[in-house]
This record gives C-alpha cells, sequence and structure tokens, in this order.
C-alpha cells in the first residue's frame, strides 16, 4: 500500500504569542469602552446609542465589549472577489495572498522620458494595464492622483479609467457618500446589475478614519453606503506609531484595532454579514523625516502581529501593504524595502496586499517597480511554497540511475530534470544571473532599465480583453452627467 | 554673564525645563534684559537644534522636547518684557481647511515654528476660508499655514486666497500651504507665497518670509 506523503510545511512568520494577542486584544476593548471615539453622522450615532453605546459630555461615544464580539461572529470568514468578467478570481480567507498597487500618488516616473512629474489619468490606465497582464498582481487601485481631472470628479475617473484599462478586481478609493455612488452605478453596469454585483463584487472600497478614534462624516457615509450595498470594504485608520498612535508598537496596534472594530460594529449594525477585511494599518511616523514609512521594518512586524490575531482570535480575511519604499528612485533601497515586506506579508499569511510599487512614502509610483515587485511576488511564493517531500521529489531512483549509469548521464540530461525543473526552481526574468561577460556584452543593462524595458514591453504588447460597446457607452454618459 | 547665557543655551538643549528656568530666572535678576536673555541664549539654542535637527543628530521629540522647554523660560521673561520688546520672530496663523480633519503635520509644524520663536495661532482643523481671513485681521498674522491631506480640499486653499484678497489683507501678508498631495506648482499656481514639504522646511519657510518681511521695513 503506498502510504501518505508527508504534508509540506509551508514556512510562516508568527511574532506573537497567545498572552501578547489577548492583552493588546483587551487593550483594543478597553480603548472603545473606557475612551471611546468621536463620529460625524447623526444617523449612525443614533444608531449605536440605540444599540448599547453610550455618548459621553466629552462628545466621545463608548462602546461596550459584546458589540464588537457580535459583530467579529457576523461578519464573513471569506471575501471572494471576482474579475470583471465574473469569475471566482481572490478568496480572500486563510493563508492566501493577493497582492495589488496603491491609489493616489502625487507623482509618477514617465516610463519613456525617465521624468518625475505629476500623475495624470492616463497614468492610472497604464498602471491597470500592467496589473492586467502581470501574472502575480492581482488587483487594481488607482495608482495616480491625476491633475487633468477635476478634483472634486476625481475618483470617478479613476475608476472608470482602470474599468477601461483591466478586468482585475478593483479596489478603490471614494471621496464621500455622492461619488462612491456614481461608482458603484458604474460598478452596476459592468457586472450587469446591481444584484450581480452584490453575487459576484469586483470592487472593493477603501476608506481611512482617522487616527486617534475620529470617524469624519464622509468616511461614514461611505462605510454605510458599502454595508448597505454588501461592497466589500476595508477600513484602517492612519494609527501609525508616534503619529497617530503611541510610539510603541503594542499601543499603536491597540489603537489601530479599536478604531478598525469601531468601524466593523458601525458596518455590522447597519447590515449583518456584509464584507468587512480586518484592517487596521500600522506603520511608524519616521522621526527624522515625519513621513509615515513605507520601508519600516515594524510596519512589516505589526501586520505579522494582525495577521497572528486574525488567525488566533478573529478570522476575518486581513488586509496589508507590501512592495513600498521611502527610497526616490528604483535603487537598492527601493529593492531591498520592496521585497522586506513582500516576503513577510506572505509569511503572515495576509491577504489583499496593497500599495506594491509606491516610492517615496506613497508619494510617486513607478511602473519599473511594479514589473520588478510581479518578479518579487514569484520569488518569495518560491520559498513559502516550502519543500514538497515524496518519492518522486526525493528521487532516489534518478540518483541511482545518474550515479550508475555506464553512459556518463547527468542529473541535468535527466528526464526527471526535464520534467521538473519548471517547478523545483523559480526561474527569474528580470533579475539577472548571467555571466559578468555575456551580461556585458548584451548592453550592461542594470535593474532600473530591464524593469524599464519590460513595463514599456508590456504596455506596448499587452491587449486588454475590450468590454462591450454598450458598457463602454452607458459609463461614458454616467461621466457626463453633471 | 556670557556664562549664563550659555549654560541657558546648555539647559534648553538638553531639554531640562526647572533648569532652564532657574537660570532664567537667575539672569533676570543679575540685571540682565529680557530682550538679551531671549535673542542670545533662548533663541540661539533653539538655532543650534535646528541645525542638529538637520544634521540628523537630533530626532523631532527631542526638538519638541526643547520647545517646550524654551516656552517655559518665556513664561519666566514674559513679567520682564516691555511693549516695545519683539518677543517673538513674527506671528503665524495656521489651521487645515475646510474639509480635512487631519492634523499631525500641522501640529508639528506648528510646534516647530513656535520652537523656533514663532507666535503660533492654531485655528484647529476644518477651518472655512471666512475665519482664517478674520484671525489673519485680528491678530495682524504675519504669515498664513494652511495645510490639506486629501486632494479634495485642496479647492479651499483657493478659495481662501480669494477672501483673503477680497479683504485687502493679502498685501502684507505671507502665505504658505503644505500637506502630502501640495506640491510647489500647486503653490505657484494659486498664487501662495511658499510651499514647505515637512515641517522643518516649513520653519525655513517662515524665517525666510520675516526677512522679507523685515527688510523692506527697515529700507523705510
Amino acid at each position: 500500500m503506498r502510504q501518505l506523503d508527508p504534508t509540506t510545511f509551508r514556512p510562516r512568520l508568527r511574532v506573537l504569542n497567545r498572552e501578547q494577542m489577548l492583552s493588546i486584544h483587551t487593550a483594543a476593548l478597553e480603548i472603545l469602552e473606557k475612551t471611546g471615539f468621536r463620529i460625524e453622522h447623526d444617523p449612525t450615532l443614533k444608531r449605536l446609542v440605540n444599540s448599547g453605546c453610550r455618548r459621553g459630555e466629552d462628545g466621545f461615544v463608548r462602546m461596550p465589549s459584546y458589540l464588537v464580539e457580535e459583530a467579529l461572529r457576523s461578519a464573513p470568514r471569506c471575501i471572494t472577489l471576482y474579475d470583471q468578467a465574473g469569475h471566482a478570481f481572490m478568496p480572500l480567507t486563510d493563508g492566501n495572498f493577493f497582492y495589488g498597487t496603491g491609489s493616489d500618488t502625487i507623482f509618477t516616473y514617465d516610463a519613456h522620458t525617465g521624468e518625475r512629474r505629476r500623475t495624470v489619468l492616463k497614468d492610472t490606465g497604464n498602471f491597470a494595464r500592467l496589473v492586467d497582464a502581470l501574472p502575480n498582481v492581482s488587483f487594481s487601485m488607482s495608482m495616480g492622483n491625476p491633475e487633468d481631472v477635476p478634483i472634486e470628479r476625481i475618483y470617478v475617473h479613476v475608476f472608470a479609467e482602470m474599468v477601461r484599462e483591466s478586468n482585475k478586481p478593483i479596489v478603490f478609493i471614494a471621496d464621500s457618500g455622492t461619488d462612491i455612488e456614481k461608482i458603484h452605478q458604474i460598478a452596476c453596469v459592468v457586472a450587469g446589475g446591481e444584484e450581480a454585483l452584490k453575487e459576484k463584487p469586483f470592487i472593493l472600497n477603501y476608506s481611512e478614519a482617522i487616527s486617534p478614534l475620529q470617524f469624519p462624516r464622509n468616511v461614514v457615509e461611505k462605510l454605510v453606503f458599502c454595508a448597505e450595498k454588501s461592497i466589500p470594504i476595508c477600513l484602517p485608520s492612519g494609527c501609525n506609531a508616534g503619529g497617530g498612535g503611541p510610539v510603541t508598537l503594542a499601543g499603536a496596534l491597540a489603537l489601530g484595532i479599536a478604531e478598525n472594530f469601531a468601524g466593523l460594529v458601525i458596518h455590522q449594525l447597519v447590515n449583518k454579514g456584509a464584507p468587512f477585511l480586518f484592517a487596521p494599518n500600522v506603520s511608524v511616523l519616521d522621526m527624522a523625516s515625519s513621513v509615515v514609512s513605507y520601508g519600516a521594518p515594524e510596519w512589516s512586524l505589526t501586520q505579522a502581529a494582525l495577521a497572528d490575531m486574525r488567525d488566533e482570535l478573529y478570522g476575518l480575511p486581513i488586509w496589508a501593504f507590501a512592495g513600498s519604499t521611502d527610497s526616490k528612485i528604483l535603487d537598492a533601497q527601493a529593492g531591498a524595502e520592496s521585497m522586506f515586506s513582500i516576503i513577510t506579508a506572505m509569511l503572515c499569511r495576509a491577504n489583499l496586499i496593497h500599495d506594491v510599487a509606491y516610492m517615496e512614502f506613497g508619494s510617486t509610483s513607478s511602473l519599473e517597480s511594479l514589473v520588478l515587485a510581479d518578479e518579487l511576488i514569484a520569488m518569495s511564493r518560491q520559498f513559502v511554497e516550502g519543500i514538497p517531500v515524496n518519492p518522486s521529489t526525493l528521487a532516489l531512483e534518478v540518483v541511482e540511475r545518474v550515479t550508475k549509469s555506464s553512459e556518463n548521464a547527468t542529473f541535468l540530461a535527466d528526464e526527471h530534470t526535464f520534467e521538473n525543473f519548471k517547478e523545483a526552481h523559480f526561474l527569474p526574468n528580470l533579475l539577472d544571473r548571467r555571466q559578468y561577460e555575456v551580461w556585458a556584452a548584451d548592453g550592461a543593462e542594470d535593474t532600473y532599465t530591464r524593469c524599464n524595458n519590460e513595463a514599456r514591453r508590456i504596455l506596448e504588447e499587452h491587449r486588454v480583453e475590450p468590454k462591450p460597446t454598450g458598457i463602454l457607452k452607458e459609463i461614458e454618459s454616467i461621466l457626463s452627467e453633471q | 554673564m556670557e556664562k549664563l547665557y550659555i549654560s541657558i543655551t546648555e539647559g534648553l538643549i538638553s531639554g531640562d525645563n526647572e533648569k532652564t528656568e532657574e537660570l532664567t530666572q537667575q539672569a533676570l535678576e543679575s540685571g540682565l534684559q529680557a530682550q538679551d536673555i531671549l535673542d542670545k541664549a533662548l533663541l540661539k539654542g533653539m538655532e543650534i537644534v535646528g541645525a542638529r535637527f538637520k544634521n540628523g543628530e537630533m530626532y523631532i521629540p527631542e526638538v519638541l522636547k526643547c520647545a517646550r522647554t524654551m516656552h517655559c523660560a518665556i513664561d519666566v521673561l514674559a513679567p520682564y518684557t516691555s511693549e516695545n520688546d519683539t518677543n517673538s520672530r513674527g506671528s503665524i496663523v495656521i489651521g487645515t481647511v475646510q474639509g480635512d480633519l487631519h492634523d499631525i503635520g500641522k501640529n508639528l509644524v506648528g510646534m516647530m515654528c513656535e520652537g523656533a520663536g514663532f507666535e503660533v495661532i492654531d485655528l484647529g482643523i476644518d477651518i472655512k476660508a471666512q475665519e482664517f481671513v478674520k484671525a489673519v485681521e485680528k491678530n495682524g498674522a504675519d504669515i498664513l499655514a494652511m495645510s490639506a491631506l486629501l486632494t479634495t480640499t485642496m479647492p479651499k486653499m483657493v478659495e481662501t486666497l480669494h477672501m483673503l484678497e477680497k479683504a485687502g489683507c493679502r498685501e502684507n501678508l505671507k502665505v504658505m500651504i503644505g500637506g502630502a498631495p501640495v506640491t510647489e506648482d500647486f503653490a505657484n499656481e494659486i498664487g501662495a507665497d511658499g510651499f514647505a514639504p515637512n515641517a522643518a522646511s516649513a520653519v525655513d519657510k517662515a524665517k525666510e518670509f520675516m526677512e522679507e518681511i523685515e527688510s523692506p521695513r527697515a529700507a523705510a
């Protein structure tokens, strides 16, 4: 009888023990019960008070722990995002990881001139098209905050641009309850109606509360809208250690979780079972430059801590960041920082991982960096998949065959190698492993140049499956409405 | 006397409130002028702190601690300053624009400017154009500093500049803007006088503004 293969151990990162998790969890609940939060949305305030929250004379809303526990029970454990053609594409659950871009960079690098310039709408399209083509990047965010679109309509226009230039899922930003309705309208057109979109959502909203403990009206409007329409949402706050929250990571985590849970409770009170991601964002405020760092090891650490708590205590799909850098150009710092967060996000079992290809802590974006990240994700995946152990991979017969061969047999020429090498090894495309002479004779291109060439090649060659003309026309007419 | 100035400066740089207060009191009792103590010991100390920060020898929390110490010392000086004394470098009205509640950056700029000797009138968050104008008029401010984190609130900066113009208080006022989506080009485009990418640059910009403001005054 053939015996079972040993289960493949998947390398993973664990950074908290159960006692630490429970202490942070209790601290988060205490913040909600004792300190409370501020919220600027009367119907929601009423709803909270009617559900057992108390509004103090200081204007802060105190939330009892049982509301959090109830909301954690009613929110779904798996959220599946579909592509724009209605195929299940991203089951956000367990250790599944999906990487995507970020939103709202003010500057980008022009792939043709190399110049750092203000982003325009076309850049959002270029990033979306690149995402559409890249095998290891799963969803689009706008990347740009374009200067050639009226400011009050930016989010509707970048959304439409991503719809035109890609068929992968879209994580979108909106300003308030007004533009989110338009975006939803466009998404309904693409999906074939509101019910179809609810059934097979290809969109997810990213909104942010303000640390510490503040929920402005426009944010609550979006939260309530997403709950009502069952649009998956994540609602982190900017709880960076030292700026939005305490400088020590445990305190910043507790505050970030408290803020995220206040959002979760509001969301589940509006519509039990509507999809909500566990998503505190806890980076650090850099003590020298005062920027929120996108290359800090602490952010990867807090992310792993949150993923531990998700696994052990909460069960919800979890949001994360990776593939970003504080560096201004695609250099060694950019490579080191991008890779650090890419592999740790994967190792800690984060699900929806955004901000890939952010430069300069999110102020600038780079197509080259996105192409490189695609390769770094593949490289990390090779590592995280671990080492399958079974008769075929142990390959005892092959050892016997090659070593005992009378015909100078080599492993390299063996059939077993031919059949297995593509899975057994990571085969880089952009990372160069050739000898110096070969590399020099081929133009001596550095990483940036190779990534630039690849980004331009994809943008020229990749054809996005076009949407039916009827859909595009409807979108145009929604865009032209005032 | 020189020695006392140096000790005050040292106390300030180490962020020692008690020591600095005590030495400041001593200096006053020994007959030194409040204005001299401010200029030669305290502001000088903050100059050194600023330079060390720029060199990467000090971090923001340390700078802010020194700024607090400076305030304690200024409180000791207050009863001894006459109306003719200029106990500040200039005055700055600051706030986040209407619709924007993100204030970490704004607070940091405020604290750093105070530390550098400016009088800072912090209006807080979500400030309407009209409120900025009123505060500038009421305080006879030299500088207005506005911040926005959300792109969607940036047009409020334009609105405020228009209102300042209309109210006739633009001429003697320097306006600087900042915040994550704000760029130098945007500042130029909307007719602000300056842009600062971070709090330390905002302090430099404010000092520059004061030199520009004061040089025609001196000439007159």
